[in-house]
């Protein structure tokens, strides 16, 4: 039975080739030409923008070629420096995410029993609260006078604020981590629940202890998710500039904001555009190198 | 014996989840609190109780406007999104098609954008249809709304997309079989079953939409929605003392609403797992059941 | 059989999906009220020539007729005939009556008649009082029937049954292939009926169609194949089969005669134009063979020495492996009783067979 199930479904499932092939034209158009006009032609665009001689707010002058954008940005000023920076804030938000996440993951998928997907609700209803009421949030708790600061006073411990913890970097690893840690539990969850669990019965079986079935069997599994996860987190951070911009204070200043004040403040939307492709080359990288771990569909269930 | 963890490791591994339970309730909890506080400030010390903030935030034409701009957008783009996805899902599991890797690359790819550059190419993007091509497409709420089906569209398509593989092709063909023709197959069968996903993906896509700040701000133009308008009076040293309170609402509403969501969804859920739920050493005329 | 007569005419129909041609060059004509059975190993074109009967595939070339129009093209929307899937394919959010109903209302069959064709469908599959179930609360041979139900109520010109007891259990099955039986004749509705198991098609069929790689090996009743099986390959899916490589020694009227030894020998009706010297290969069935311990003659049938290699009991019958003098491996299948209970390992025996239990199989 089983082996004519196998080999049976091939033929319904390659009839789709052929004549249907109008109906999937219809199905795929408008969605396609929605993305292609208002996410790969702005690409392009924005692309064209950094190394067409443009400048400004009169975007009629597309014939011109000027790299000089790209120079300036690429070496001189702060910003590669900024690039990097923000790379490293970057890293540092998301490890602290999986690392938080992570025991939580395996509670829920390998422990919790069936009350894990109630517990996974529980994690995850933040996430799809309003992020910018979360930051409002912070602000209460780790601000001049927020909860924290008001505690340590009222207590003797410090006779004034502690600074750090609002309008530092501090305040973004806190902010950032706490938006992301309920997303990088998903796919980390995901991986390590479809995981079999049989392979860990029979890791113990063959007399591994349990801290050397998780380093061998365990967390080798769970890696797609763990680096799905880490990437979801990044690549969103590289370009932030709202967390820093609200609690981040001077030293806060990411990459992200940069481009946000070419446009905004400097209304260089050449420079702008320059340093916006080279996130977009710089994610290109990443999802090169990464790409055969983000199972998107793992995230979306 | 329990393979996976021992049970100090247990009790180790429900510490950490009561710890991110903690981290992740705390901040709203505190926000609740002082949505309570008669102090103007947003701060210490605690000067009494009050349901001022409450009645304030009901008056602020300014901010009421926002939310209500905020709603409309959201309950727009999340309809855009939703039938943009549900054909897309449909191509996507049920079609074999040339460049499909391409297509679902490209339908999935603004998940991976960051906004800070997807903002500004819609930013030159718009401002060029506007000042070179002489299209009349003002910054406002449809450019917002235009943004915010690109940035939705993938969350949709994964929310649908695996329902979708779980209907089995059968029940399609089945109804066909009977005399249905595609239309007709599509409506009473297969999208009474997608339903349950198509509902997750609208509810997604509008949660998406109402609390999107990013793009907002680039392809905003004059119009204030709610992220725009928190945004503003985030970035002043004290904000508001209305905030909370416009907080605990908010949160509360989008909490029930995406509860509501997810138990809805797993109760219709059922409908496709159980399709033997019973066992055939039943008798046939024994009542059986319900499963 | 001409177009008017056959329910369902296959001619010359050929399907490929890419690299695999799935269906080759088949041709059948299935007769009204018949049950015909496609047989064969998984991947042997069976699902497939049954699903371009449906319409759910278009042959790439020949022709399909129904009750003498030709259907391809014809979406499965407007062709007279309905399926059961291998899973059943119940609607679940449907109670057990609309899903029984969906075709008449699809057909705009007035409400009153179709309680009527509904009601007498559930009475039909012994399920009465089950409309307002919902499928998921059926066991599987409950969900079978409705399956049928659903299909037989919109009195098709003929029903298709795509491995439909494959996922029941082996008692209920049998139980399913008797009902099954039982409703054909009942409705004179001809059935296509596809699967992989012989007893199945065996038990149920009128004629049976054994399919590999996409042809026809053989198409005849149930006793022709299993008795006569064209080919090898119909011998071997077929049942258990002795398939034993002769050389001719001389022929006899249309019996083709090998002499393995003074008094051995193997007669093969049919095989009378073969040139002596040639090989042929020879079926026989297992349970056509007569062990006798020591010696026995035979007039005119087949008689042939050798030694017990191996005694399987299986219940009802004891298999025996047999090591001929002449260098072959013989099984054979006897009812067990006092005298197979006496026959050990080592023991030298004669077989024996008559004359019209061997048969020629031609290589395919």
């Amino acid at each position: 039975m089983a082996a004519a199930e196998a080999a049976e479904p091939a033929p319904s499932r390659r009839r789709r080739l052929g004549r249907r092939a109008g109906p999937t034209l219809g199905l795929l158009s408008a969605p396609v030409l929605w993305v292609g006009l208002f996410f790969v032609v702005p690409v392009v665009m924005i692309a064209t923008y950094s190394i067409a001689g443009i400048s400004g707010l009169s975007p009629n002058d597309l014939t011109s070629f000027s790299l000089t954008p790209w120079k300036d940005f690429l070496f001189e000023g702060p910003y590669m420096g900024l690039f990097w920076k923000s790379v490293r804030m970057s890293s540092i938000v998301s490890v602290t995410s999986v690392v938080l996440a992570y025991p939580v993951a395996y509670l829920l998928a390998l422990v919790a029993g069936r009350r894990k997907y109630t517990l996974l609700l529980i994690i995850i209803v933040p996430f799809l609260t309003s992020y910018l009421l979360r930051v409002l949030a912070f602000r209460v708790i780790l601000g001049d006078q927020g909860v924290i600061n008001t505690a340590l006073e009222t207590l003797g411990v410090v006779d004034q604020p502690v600074g750090w913890l609002y309008y530092s970097q501090f305040a973004i690893y806190a902010v950032l981590s706490y938006v992301w840690v309920p997303f990088v539990a998903l796919p980390i969850f995901v991986s390590l629940e479809s995981m079999n669990t049989q392979l860990l019965e029979a890791s113990s079986d063959l007399g591994a202890s349990r801290l050397r079935t998780f380093v061998t069997v365990t967390l080798p599994l769970s890696m797609p998710g763990v680096i799905a996860a880490f990437i979801f987190v990044f690549i969103p951070t590289l370009g932030e500039y709202v967390t820093p911009r609200l609690v981040g204070g001077p030293g806060g200043y990411m990459f992200g904001s940069a481009i946000e004040s070419a446009f905004t403040a400097g209304l260089d939307w050449q420079f702008g555009s320059a340093m916006s492709m080279f996130l977009v080359f710089a994610v290109g990288v990443l999802i090169v190198v990464f790409g055969r771990y983000l199972n998107t569909r793992a995230v979306a269930e | 014996m329990n393979v996976a963890v021992s049970k100090g490791g247990r009790r180790l591994l429900w510490l950490s989840f009561w710890f991110l339970v903690i981290f992740l309730y705390a901040p709203i909890l505190i926000l609740i609190i002082f949505s309570f506080n008669a102090r103007e400030l947003v701060s210490f010390p605690w000067e009494g109780f009050t349901t001022r903030w409450y009645r304030e935030f009901l008056q602020n034409q300014v901010l009421l406007d926002a939310i209500r701009s905020s709603a409309s957008i959201a309950a727009i783009s999340s309809v855009v999104t939703t039938v943009l996805a549900l054909p897309a899902s449909i191509a996507m599991s049920r079609r074999r098609f040339f460049a499909k890797g391409l297509v679902s690359g490209m339908l999935l790819a603004p998940l991976v954008i960051p906004l800070v550059v997807l903002g500004t190419a819609l930013l030159i993007l718009f401002n060029y249809l506007q000042k070179v091509a002489g299209i009349p497409i003002e910054l406002g709420w449809l450019t917002i709304t235009i943004a915010h089906v690109v940035i939705a569209l993938p969350f949709a398509v994964l929310t649908i997309v695996p329902r979708m593989e779980r209907i089995p092709v059968a029940l399609e063909e089945a109804s066909r079989d009977l005399g249905a023709d595609a239309w007709t197959a599509f409506r009473t069968v297969t999208f009474p079953l997608l339903a349950p996903a198509v509902l997750s993906a609208y509810l997604l896509s509008f949660v998406i939409s109402f609390d999107e700040v990013v793009l907002a701000s680039f392809v905003g133009g004059q119009t204030t929605t709610f992220p725009l308008y928190l945004w503003s009076q985030l970035r002043l040293p004290s904000q508001l003392p209305q905030l909370p309170a416009v907080a605990v609402v908010v949160l509360a509403i989008s909490g029930v609403v995406v509860v509501a969501a997810e138990v809805l969804r797993r109760r219709t859920d059922r409908t496709l797992t159980s399709s033997t739920a019973v066992p055939d050493d039943i008798p046939n005329r024994v009542e059986v059941r319900t499963a | 059989m001409s177009d008017v007569a056959a329910a369902i005419s296959i001619q010359r129909v050929s399907k490929r999906f890419g690299d695999v041609v799935a269906v080759r060059d088949v041709s059948l004509d299935i007769a009204e009220g018949e049950f015909l059975t496609l047989l064969g190993p998984s991947g042997c074109g069976k699902t497939t020539t049954m699903r371009m009967v449906a319409g759910f595939e278009e042959p790439d070339a020949g022709r399909i007729v129904l009750r003498g129009d030709d259907v391809v093209g014809v979406p499965p929307n407007k062709r007279e005939v309905n399926m059961c899937f291998q899973h059943y394919a119940l609607f679940p959010h449907m109670s057990v009556g609309n899903n029984i109903a969906y075709g008449l209302k699809l057909k705009k069959v007035s409400k009153a008649d179709r309680h009527k064709r509904v009601d007498e469908m559930l009475e039909l599959v012994g399920l009465a009082g089950y409309a307002s179930r919902k499928p998921a609360q059926l066991s599987g041979g409950q969900q079978q029937r409705v399956a049928l139900a659903r299909a037989l109520v919109n009195r098709p010109a003929a029903l298709l049954l795509d491995e439909p007891l494959g996922a029941l259990d082996v008692k209920l099955r049998k139980q399913m292939q008797l009902e099954l039986k039982r409703i054909q004749h009942e409705l004179r509705t001809t059935f296509v009926y596809v699967t992989h198991d012989q007893e199945e098609a065996l038990s149920m069929s009128d004629r049976i169609a054994v399919m590999k790689d996409g042809v026809v090996e053989q198409l005849g009743t149930p006793r022709d194949v299993y008795e006569h099986p064209a080919t090898p390959f119909v011998a071997d899916f077929v049942g258990v089969l002795n398939a034993l490589a002769f050389r001719v020694d001389e022929t006899s009227g249309t019996d083709a005669i090998m002499r393995l030894s003074d008094r051995d020998r193997v007669v093969v009706p049919g095989g009378g134009s073969a040139a002596p010297g040639s090989q042929l290969l020879v079926a026989v069935r297992p349970e056509r063979i007569r062990v006798h311990v020591g010696d026995v003659t035979t007039n005119g049938g087949s008689r042939i020495t050798g030694r017990v290699d191996d005694v399987i009991y299986l219940g009802t019958l004891t298999q025996f492996h047999i090591a001929t003098d002449a260098g072959t491996r013989i099984v054979a299948h006897r009812l067990s009783d006092e005298d197979t209970a006496g026959i050990d390992h080592g023991q030298a025996v004669t077989l024996t067979w008559d004359r019209e239990d061997a048969s020629i199989l031609h290589d395919g």
